[in-house]
């Protein structure tokens, strides 16, 4: 039955990946809810917020608020914060209580512009949709809101080198398809700084990816890294147009490099450089014929290439959430119930699922091997070693 | 910039009055902050128990969560405890949330998880969200269609969380609605139910020795139910004692319909109020409980505490198993300090807020809920010891007691292990300090009133 969940749990909401992004951005982020959806954004998906400060709020919609629809009651709260509290802009997530009584969000952002004095960004979630929707509807957002066009033209010669260096979608040698990753080509390098799209903890499962990406980048030669929506804040997404090229590390981000893409000309490539040491050692000695990779489009990608590596096996990429055409291979697909994703390891009959343990639950008639990488948009588990914190 | 934090002293709270409440202790005058002080308070579904777990009370039950994705989330948190098997979902769309059109799919979805379970469930309980609140949705109608379909017994749950501060919110209405299964019985004379939370009491509570004292033998609470028969045999009842004032509509629905009175007790720390208490519920059931054993143990943990740290200075939050301005009231009558609270202001609070600020005027209040918590900084607050796990929150480093466990306390079973708690936080007893045994309450800076009183009029044992 379509929409019935009878062994997995649901995965992260669109409202989640929203208030993610923001989370470092250094604005106050208001989730237009009653109180749940607020605790499920904060005390499940978001990491960060048992180790560090953000200003996060509920709205504390009450029945009447809705039924009435007193949107001026919520522009005299925000009103109210913004009056207390040090903050560059302020955010509206939608749940599904302005779902329901079709709030006109773009009306209340207006109001709370004239009020509050505050640039206000929102981002119409429904709670129905999965997170990497709230993420890419948040990063474009952001960039249409905030990137200043006065920096646009700095990096020109970069792009062109960029260009010359090579596309996005290098070609593999094997006459395979596609595969993405960190730029390798000496005339990719750059002084100017490169732009990081798609990064979250529920995209990552990690909290160190910030130092992790910036260690890579200047071990090849990059110049400085923005990490939009883990640690950098909102001056890096107004300097977004100075970037010589963007990092996509997850289809969430594609909306916005493409965006980027077209604004300022600002070439992107999605690559994952998130794989730890022990990872790759064990996806260099995997074993079977046939591989399903269940994860972000990014992560699955990267990790099936580097299975390539040592492996002649026919490798599929499935993923419950967004699956970029540009980036596919024929035989991937994408995920959407119980059932067809039981059918679907049924009919191709893998020797081994890598992917997020408590997938397993839906798979009750699977024998295969199974090589646990936590999603935690999918089970709330981090890499083991993140847990503690952020290194950067 | 440093920025202020929004706070009043007890004196200066104490001085407007119930009916002039500012609005920085008012939830729905301002945006709610979101921390992890506030978890238990934004999503209790997550903390402790709120309605999907509480939902899963009755023995047997399943649920199956009718809601976006967003409302089951953190539902896996739970899995841990065992309810791996116990939740389903039944996810809504955009169509769904503004159509309702999910309404006609939940008989099949209900039988589709009743058929795909080994076992057939005692009960099979609907949780509905918000979506359904502002739809209006019949579900007593839409539970009685899935009941015939799937032959099981279906319940609502109402995780209204628009409804929090309403006349039934959603911790009050699961309260009632895990009771409603029961089915009239013969009652028994010699059977009391304890009703208000969904994990048992401390084991070595003294209501279960009182009750027993007066000849009750069955003692019964929801959460200690082996099985469904067990459950149901709760509707045997001679009455009820209600033990959290959110169980009150619940007890007054079991009075309705299955004819069992109750009487409500309160969790309380003053030990004078416990003494008092027990002798009102001695004179509700007409005799005398000799309460004096329970009430000396207790006296003696409060008094070990005392003498090893006499001087201690208190943070109290509200995310323990108590009343904030209760247990901060009989901190300050047992001769501490309380520099700072967290807590939630209603009028119903006064009676104790006055209080604290007769001994404590400057004893400074906080909301929880306020965004300008966001620029709380400890500083140079003056705080040896934090209770709650709020308070923690604020005062990371300081000795903590979390009171916020499962197992819950009452009475001077309560008292006492918050106090042994205490001790433990701050290190156990310092070399070389008298235990303090001896004291009484009458050696109290102010000398906590009852105690004197209750051994001069030498009560007699209760047994009855």
């Amino acid at each position: 039955m379509k929409g019935l969940l009878k062994y997995l749990s649901p995965f992260a909401p669109d409202q989640s990946g929203a208030a993610s992004v923001l989370y470092d951005m250094g604005g106050l982020t208001i989730i237009c809810d009653a109180g749940g959806c607020t605790g499920n954004i904060c005390g499940f998906d978001e990491p960060r917020w048992f180790l560090r400060k953000s200003a996060v709020f509920s709205a504390g919609l009450r029945d009447m608020d809705a039924i009435l629809g007193r949107d001026d009651r919520m522009v005299e709260k925000i009103q109210s914060a913004a009056q207390k509290l040090d903050a560059g802009f302020a955010a509206l997530i939608g749940t599904p209580v302005p779902a329901v009584i079709a709030t006109d969000f773009r009306a209340l952002a207006r109001m709370a512009e004239k009020k509050c004095g505050l640039p206000v960004l929102t981002v119409e979630c429904t709670g129905t949709r999965l997170y990497d929707e709230g993420e890419a509807d948040t990063w474009l957002g952001l960039f249409q809101k905030f990137a200043e066009d006065d920096t646009a033209d700095r990096s020109k010669t970069e792009r062109e080198n960029f260009a010359a260096g090579g596309n996005r979608t290098e070609k593999r040698t094997d006459g395979g398809p596609e595969r993405s990753d960190v730029p390798e080509n000496e005339k990719q390098r750059t002084k100017d700084p490169v732009g990081v799209i798609g990064m979250t903890p529920l995209n990552l499962s990690r909290l160190d990816a910030a130092g992790m990406v910036r260690e890579k980048l200047a071990g090849k030669g990059c110049g400085p890294v923005f990490c939009y929506g883990m640690r950098d804040g909102l001056e890096t997404v107004r300097k977004a147009g100075e970037a010589a090229w963007n990092l996509v590390v997850s289809p969430s981000g594609l909306k916005a490099a493409r965006y980027l893409e077209q604004r300022f000309g600002t070439p992107y490539r999605m690559a994952y450089p998130f794989l730890d040491e022990a990872l790759t050692e064990k996806l260099r000695t995997v074993e079977g014929k046939k591989i399903l990779v269940v994860h972000q489009q990014a992560a699955a990608n990267e990790i099936r290439g580097e299975i390539r590596k040592t492996s002649e096996a026919e490798i599929t990429v499935g993923t419950w959430f967004l699956l970029d055409e540009e980036f596919q291979e024929p035989q991937d697909a994408h995920l959407t119930t119980e059932e067809s994703f039981a059918e679907f390891v049924a009919e191709g009959q893998y020797d081994l699922i890598v992917g997020d343990r408590m997938l397993k639950r839906a798979l009750k008639d699977y024998k295969g091997m199974w090589l646990h990488v936590p999603h935690f948009a999918v089970s709330g588990e981090l890499e083991a070693e993140n847990a503690a914190g952020d290194k950067v | 910039m440093k920025r202020a934090v929004d706070s009043m002293t007890a004196g200066e709270l104490a001085a407007l009055g119930k009916e002039r409440i500012p609005d920085i202790f008012q939830s729905s005058r301002h945006l709610i902050y979101s921390s992890p002080a506030t978890l238990a308070f934004n999503s209790p579904g997550a903390q402790g128990f709120g309605v999907k777990r509480a939902g899963l009370a009755v023995p047997g039950s399943v649920m199956l969560l009718v809601a976006p994705g967003c409302c089951g989330r953190n539902t896996a948190a739970l899995n841990a405890l065992g309810y791996r098997e116990r939740f389903f979902y039944l996810l809504l769309d955009d169509t769904d949330i503004v159509t309702g059109r999910h309404l006609n799919k939940i008989s099949q979805a209900v039988r589709e998880v009743v058929d795909s379970l080994e076992e057939k469930p005692t009960v099979v309980m609907i949780c509905i969200t918000c979506v359904d609140a502002l739809l209006g949705t019949d579900m007593e109608r839409v539970c009685r269609k899935a009941a015939d379909a799937a032959g099981v017994p279906v319940r609502p749950c109402y995780m209204y969380a628009l409804t929090r501060e309403g006349r039934m919110p959603p911790m009050v209405h699961v309260r009632k609605t895990v009771y409603e299964l029961l089915e009239k019985r013969p009652r028994k004379r010699t059977a009391v139910n304890l009703l208000g939370e969904f994990s048992p009491f401390m084991e070595d509570m003294e209501l279960y020795a009182i009750l027993r004292g007066l000849g009750v033998k069955e003692i019964r609470e929801i959460s200690r139910c082996r099985d469904f028969e067990e459950y149901l045999s709760m509707a045997e009842a001679n009455f009820n004692i209600v033990l959290n004032p959110e169980c009150r509509p619940a007890a007054e629905d079991i009075r309705r319909r299955l004819g069992i009175p109750s009487i409500e007790l309160t969790r309380l720390y003053q030990i004078d109020k416990i003494h008092r208490q027990y002798e009102l519920l001695g004179g509700a059931l007409g005799t005398m409980i000799d309460d004096s054993p329970w009430y000396q143990a207790a006296w003696e943990k409060v008094e070990a505490f005392k003498a090893a740290y006499p001087n201690t200075r208190f943070a109290v939050g509200e995310w323990q198993n108590g009343n904030a301005f209760e247990l901060s009231l009989a901190l300050l009558r047992y001769g501490y300090q309380v520099t700072e609270m967290y807590g939630t202001v209603t009028p119903d609070q006064f009676v104790y807020i006055r209080k604290i600020a007769e001994k404590s005027p400057n004893t400074r209040i906080y909301s929880n809920l306020s965004p300008t918590m966001l620029n709380y900084d400890r500083g140079d607050s003056e705080v040896d010891v934090t209770i709650g796990q709020d308070a923690a929150f604020y005062h990371p480093g300081c000795p903590n007691v979390p009171w916020n466990q499962e197992e819950q306390p009452f009475g001077y079973a309560g008292l006492g292990r918050l106090f042994e708690a205490l001790l433990a936080a701050r290190g156990g007893q310092e070399p070389g300090e008298p235990q303090g045994r001896g004291k009484t309450a009458a050696d109290q800076p102010d000398g906590i009133s009852g105690e004197k009183e209750r051994r001069e009029k030498k009560i007699p044992g209760g047994s009855v």
